[in-house]
């Protein structure tokens, strides 16, 4: 394999969108769509013919004192249990891997069966709320309050 | 739905998904942006996949962005090759598609398509399970668990006063991620490239996300990938949620320039 492809294999400059929208699963392609791909004009003078195109805010993490403050506060309302002192941690990791862990997986496979035409189109509303519940799953900071499960 | 139309004198710009090779069948009664007919404009090796654009409005609605990858999901599905376009690529007319787009970059183009046959892109990504991750901090940095519990300590009606101390305990714990980010992103990548053909890294979009992947798979080895996902999926589980993406047409695989 020689030519484009291995070249590609090295890593890009590429800066990823914030996804500001978690509507769907447009938003783990739309920045693709919007900055990858062959483009038209390296290949071929173009009319574009008064098109404007989209554009898209592309942020890259920026450490703020939000993001700190949040960290802070998930870190405070831990069960400090065992923290510190390791013991009683194995427990607690134990805890969450029963509740937590079955679903992750079976996440991820139905990811990848997934196809994103169902997901976008919203043509099938069952698929769009099993989306609804993954997509609030990778909230850690929102969802995160139903510990209860956990401190069994 | 594969005519060339009787309209090729009078110019419809036309919207391009992305190519693929000629003589393949167009999915049946796929639509576009502006919900047009999906047709090939073919010239030699190569074939267009493009739409008749036949309102000037600026492109930027979800419609439109949807309306692109369906399309090429649609030829992905079918078992064919496309290179995926931009969004966003608009010729004059069928003419300037053959000539400018097509023949001028035949070569080019073919060589692609080449490099592009029988294999799909997959997208991994993988989030930390926050809690899990923090207790781990906790638990391996003593500084972070001092600061922590020195905060907790504060009364209530003196909250304002830890303010700096808790911004302090945030950015510690925002350092810890990182150097966490890197050890795992690392191992899971390296799991899981044996299985593919080509990857590209992205930078991370949230503080908390560990890996964020294109792999390029081909299409006899996707189930192979899938499964080193899933096995991997499983062995993390308690601290990173890893899903999965695709297919997805090889954005991150075609030249840039």
């Amino acid at each position: 394999m020689s030519g484009p492809i291995a070249q590609q294999t090295s890593g890009t400059t590429y800066q990823q969108s914030q996804g500001g929208q978690r509507g769907g699963t447009l938003a783990d392609v739309v920045d693709l769509i919007l900055e990858k791909g062959l483009v038209i004009d390296l290949y071929a003078r173009v009319a574009l013919v008064g098109i404007e195109i989209l554009t898209v805010d592309v942020r890259i993490v920026v450490a703020s004192v939000d993001t700190y403050l949040r960290f802070a506060e998930a870190c405070n309302r831990l069960d400090l249990a065992g923290t510190g002192n390791a013991q009683g941690l194995p427990e607690m990791v134990g805890g969450l891997t029963e509740s937590g862990a079955g679903r992750k997986t079976k996440g991820a496979l139905q990811g990848a069966q997934e196809k994103l035409k169902e997901t976008f189109g919203g043509s099938e509303p069952e698929k769009g709320s099993e989306e609804d519940s993954e997509e609030k799953e990778r909230q850690p900071a929102r969802r995160r309050p139903s510990r209860k499960e956990d401190q069994e | 739905m594969t005519t060339a139309g009787p309209e090729q004198g009078e110019q419809v710009p036309q919207y391009v998904y992305g190519v693929t090779r000629p003589g393949v069948a167009v999915p049946e009664a796929l639509t576009g942006v502006e919900d047009q007919p999906v047709r090939l404009i073919e010239h030699e090796r190569c074939a267009a996949v493009a739409g008749d654009l036949p309102v000037q409005r600026p492109l930027r609605e979800r419609g439109d962005l949807v309306a692109h990858q369906r399309v090429l999901e649609a030829f992905l599905e079918a078992g064919g090759v496309v290179a995926p376009f931009r969004f966003g690529a608009v010729l004059a007319g069928p003419g300037a598609v053959r000539e400018e787009l097509l023949a001028a970059n035949a070569e080019r183009l073919a060589e692609v398509l080449d490099h592009l046959d029988g294999r799909v892109e997959l997208r991994v990504r993988g989030t930390y399970v926050q809690d899990a991750v923090l207790r781990e901090a906790l638990a391996e940095e003593p500084e972070i668990a001092d600061l922590n519990d020195r905060i907790r300590r504060v009364p209530d009606g003196a909250a304002e006063a830890a303010h700096y101390d808790r911004v302090r305990l945030g950015e510690m714990i925002a350092q810890s991620l990182e150097r966490r980010r890197d050890r795992d992103g690392q191992a899971l990548l390296e799991a899981l490239a044996p299985a593919a053909e080509a990857l590209v890294r992205k930078p991370p979009a949230r503080q908390e996300d560990v890996v964020d992947a294109a792999f390029l798979v081909s299409r006899d080895r996707r189930d192979r990938f899938e499964e080193a996902v899933r096995d991997l999926g499983a062995r993390h589980a308690d601290r990173i949620t890893l899903r999965l993406i695709g297919p997805l047409p090889p954005y991150d695989f075609v030249p840039e320039a």
